[in-house]
């Protein structure tokens, strides 16, 4: 039974996240401010927490900045501020991920997942040789098996394939030639666009959000890449 | 230093000081004057004073001789007598050794024996310094000085004739119309035991002489002070206290020259004073003519008062004068140059208010009249000729003045003209009719740099606002959206509840696409969006797009149909921003494009230019031109039933400018073409 944090000035918005998160079966704590987030957080044992940016008394990035002082519990962002400055902001502060408002509730909750699977059980979790792990992400080549947060995902040989070369080279941008030379061992002569769908299909396997992707990233006129993991 | 220039009590102690210390200058420096003759002489018994004394003295012996011959001549009535000889008496009395230091001796000059003396034992040469000589006919007044040089310099011993008297008669009278000789002198040394005339002139020569001196150096003493003070009035001239800059008093007020013209006469009716007084000072000292207490009175007071006020004078007309200079005011306060600058401003007012034309024609006509007389007298002399070389070489000087600024005026323009409104045009060194040229074009720039400024302060404005409205939009969009989502959870029995809820759901989605479409609408058209342009692969761009939209655009029976060119297409542009506007483009064919059709994707290169063209055939009727396609909200069918916000080609192109390139729409019947060209990159 974990037990999360919600913050927001919308009440609204806070009765429905608590909706949502109970019955996946969390226990929840709602808070208005800021203030009210420490002070729960200081008397219980909290799992996660969902914090608002713009609140009164105590805003979400230096509610943040404080909580991150003694404790290393998760925190989600929900912002409204959709500028990317914002976010860089956000996670520089200590948060672990943002959602963006308007959101959609089942992200919330595959979020929430995400972090509290990470917090409980990935955090020692050892690197044998052969694991491939970015992120969330990891792979295992012996056992060619893929799993993201814990949880493993079926992948075709060529999703497979792709996802190996990118996850070996985090960082590094690929073209979509070099990765058709690479996976399918021909040169590629206008087939490559291919290698497109492909990608397309494997984002919306690992990621939450296809369309804003946090590890397999889209390079546009250059390529793709995997994102260097911060852990 | 400040406070110095200007204290007031400073200026009036001054000038105080300037008029005494003038006053006291004209007084030692008269003093000094005085001396010089005294100074001049190299014996007491030389100056012009010692010899009017002598003349005197000679002449009351002529008188002595006179009147002794009329009293021997027995012709004389009693009271007549009497009366002579009280005078005989008193002038013998006189002309004792005891009462003066006057030696002398009348001889006959016939037969060179002495007729009178007052001379005991001693002869004349060892008597005086030097002896003089004088000739005078008895019975008459008149004395001939003939000075040291005498003629006949005979000595005769006589006897003591009265010796109660101090004079010795030869007791010869001399006959009427005779030539008589006088021979004189003063010892060298006197002193006070006789204080006679002689007597005072010595002890004057020496005060004289002694004061010389000090009178001098009193003179200069006063003079340095004076020109001290002098100084200081210039220096301090226009400062006031307790104001910054130059202070003009009433004195600046009057026209310089005339207040010149009224000082200088002032000084010219004083130096007239002054000349007149000394020539009667000199005259009366020379002469002797001393009437009462006027002579020192004038030497004390009235001479040297007229040098302070000289001085004086003076000192205010070199005052305004540099007041006039410090407070830059000499010309504007002068009638002669006011005048002048009037006829000037006149003159150049009237050349300047006729039209360029006739300017034009005017300056060559002068130019003409002057060339063509000095090219006719060049031929007698070279200093015409010159002047004409010169007279040409500043026509040339001036008509590439002209054509110079001409040009500047003209590359401004251009340069305005493309859009450079923060050109402004150096009018400088332009001629007037240019510069006013120039200055008008430099308004009309910053006219246009102040509109475009507003402008742009507006539409950001405006940015701010949309984003400010939609953060407040989304917060209860959010609240909506998930609301919706958990009734869609809740058991409906009714069909229509569920319908109904299906319609929020999907309104609320469009809600949201709307709001996010808005901000990113308004601000990539205000260019607050930064834009990080790299080298860009078009073919690899494409690719990507075509593997995000390919499903999609099969799901609405589109086929796609790509052409590009051989190779990598490289352009500068901002990948993130370029796939927007492709997205775009190519969600409008998702959206609007006729089921069944083709999408036609082509990717052309050349000129230094990529372009990329997007056609599809449109479901709806387009009667729209596609000028208006492009604004803000406009969508090809009115009813505004389909999804979509309208802003997508909007956003497409204003983020196709933010990078510098161009985005064209066409729309020939249903076929609807759009087209991104921008720079192609090596």
């Amino acid at each position: 039974m974990y037990t999360i944090l919600i913050c927001d000035d919308d009440r609204d918005i806070v009765s429905a996240l608590d909706i949502y998160l109970t019955s996946e079966g969390y226990q929840t704590i709602k808070t208005y401010n800021g203030l009210e987030a420490i002070r729960a957080a200081e008397t219980n044992e909290i799992h996660l927490i969902l914090m608002d940016i713009m609140m009164p008394e105590l805003d979400g990035i230096r509610a943040t900045a404080k909580l991150r002082e003694g404790s290393n519990v998760p925190i989600i962002l929900l912002t409204a501020k959709s500028e990317d400055t914002d976010k860089i902001l956000g996670l520089n502060i200590g948060a672990d991920d943002y959602i963006t408002k308007p959101f959609n509730p089942l992200e919330v909750i595959a979020r929430v997942k995400s972090q509290l699977r990470r917090y409980t059980s990935l955090g020692g979790a050892d690197k044998g040789p052969g694991l491939l792990t970015v992120g969330p992400i990891s792979m295992d080549d012996g056992a060619k098996v893929v799993t993201v947060d814990g949880e493993a995902i079926s992948l075709t040989p060529i999703e497979y394939n792709i996802l190996k070369l990118l996850l070996s080279h985090p960082g590094q941008v690929f073209s979509s030639a070099q990765i058709y030379e690479q996976v399918w061992n021909d040169p590629a002569f206008g087939s490559e666009n291919t290698v497109a769908v492909h990608i397309r299909h494997l984002r919306e396997k690992i990621e939450i959000n296809p369309a804003e992707p946090r590890y397999l990233k889209v390079v546009w006129g250059l390529g793709y890449k995997m994102e260097r993991g911060s852990n | 230093m400040k406070k110095m220039q200007g204290s007031s009590w400073g200026k009036l102690l001054a000038v105080l000081l300037l008029l005494v210390t003038a006053f006291g200058a004209g007084h030692f420096a008269l003093k000094s004057i005085l001396n010089l003759p005294y100074v001049a002489a190299e014996d007491w018994q030389e100056t012009s004073q010692f010899d009017r004394l002598l003349a005197e003295r000679q002449e009351q012996l002529a008188q002595l001789c006179q009147l002794d011959m009329e009293l021997m001549s027995g012709e004389l009535s009693f009271v007549q007598q009497e009366r002579k000889l009280r005078q005989y008496s008193q002038l013998m009395e006189g002309l004792r050794q005891e009462n003066t230091w006057f030696r002398w001796q009348v001889l006959s000059s016939s037969s060179a024996s002495i007729l009178y003396t007052n001379l005991e034992t001693q002869t004349l040469d060892q008597a005086v310094e030097a002896v003089r000589y004088a000739t005078f006919t008895a019975g008459e007044h008149l004395v001939q000085n003939s000075g040291a040089e005498g003629e006949g310099s005979v000595f005769i011993e006589l006897e003591e004739a009265d010796g109660e008297s101090g004079i010795y008669y030869a007791g010869i009278i001399p006959a009427a119309g005779e030539e008589l000789l006088i021979q004189c002198g003063v010892p060298a040394q006197v002193d006070e035991s006789v204080s006679d005339e002689f007597f005072a002139l010595w002890k004057e020569y020496g005060e004289n002489r002694a004061n010389f001196q000090p009178n001098m150096m009193q003179t200069l003493a006063c003079s340095l002070l004076c020109l001290g003070c002098f100084l200081y009035i210039l220096w301090t001239a226009g400062h006031k206290e307790g104001e910054e800059g130059i202070v003009l008093t009433w004195q600046e007020h009057i026209f310089f020259d005339l207040y010149l013209a009224f000082l200088i006469l002032a000084a010219l009716g004083l130096c007239f004073l002054g000349l007149n007084f000394g020539d009667y000072l000199v005259y009366s000292i020379i002469y002797g003519e001393n009437s009462g207490d006027l002579v020192p009175f004038m030497q004390e007071w009235i001479l040297p008062a007229l040098a302070a006020l000289l001085v004086g004078t003076i000192t205010l007309a070199a005052r305004t004068f540099a007041v006039r200079l410090k407070g830059r005011a000499l010309a504007r306060s002068t009638l002669l140059c006011r005048v002048l600058m009037w006829l000037w401003r006149v003159l150049r007012d009237f050349f300047q208010s006729l039209p360029v034309t006739w300017r034009a024609v005017g300056l060559f006509a002068g130019y003409a009249v002057v060339g063509g007389y000095l090219l006719l007298t060049a031929r007698y002399s070279a200093l015409a000729l010159g002047a004409w070389c010169l007279l040409n070489f500043a026509a040339l000087v001036f008509l590439g003045w002209w054509t110079v600024s001409l040009s500047k005026l003209r590359q401004g323009t251009k340069a305005i003209a493309a859009g450079d409104l923060e050109y402004r045009v150096d009018t400088g060194r332009m001629p007037r009719d240019l510069k006013i040229q120039g200055e008008d074009l430099n308004n009309i720039s910053l006219g246009l740099a102040g509109a475009v400024d507003e402008k742009m302060k507006s539409e950001r404005f405006k940015a701010e606002l949309i984003t400010n409205v939609s953060h407040d939009l989304k917060t209860p969009l959010t609240s909506i959206i998930n609301y919706v989502n958990l009734l869609k959870t809740t058991d409906q029995a009714d069909p229509t509840a569920r319908e109904y809820i299906e319609v929020l759901d999907r309104k609320s989605q469009r809600l949201k696409k709307l709001t996010e479409d808005l901000v990113e609408a308004s601000k990539a058209s205000t260019g607050v969006l930064s834009v990080n342009r790299e080298k860009i692969g078009m073919a690899q761009l494409l690719d990507q797009a075509m593997g995000e939209w390919e499903e999609r655009l099969r799901e609405r029976q589109l086929t796609v149909i790509t052409n590009l060119p051989e190779g990598e297409t490289w352009v500068y542009a901002d990948g993130r921003h370029l796939w927007r506007v492709i997205d775009n483009l190519l969600s409008n064919c998702a959206k609007y494009a006729m089921e069944g059709t083709r999408v036609y994707v082509d990717l052309t290169r050349g000129k230094g230019q990529v372009c990329l063209s997007v056609k599809n055939i449109s479901r709806e009727a387009l009667n729209i031109p596609a000028e208006r396609l492009m604004e803000r909200f406009v969508r090809g069918e009115e009813s505004r039933t389909t999804e979509g916000s309208g802003l997508g080609l909007s956003i497409a192109r204003s983020l196709t400018e933010l990078q510098g390139g161009q985005f064209d729409l066409a729309v020939d019947g249903d076929l609807f073409k759009a087209s991104v060209t921008l720079p192609q990159a090596n």
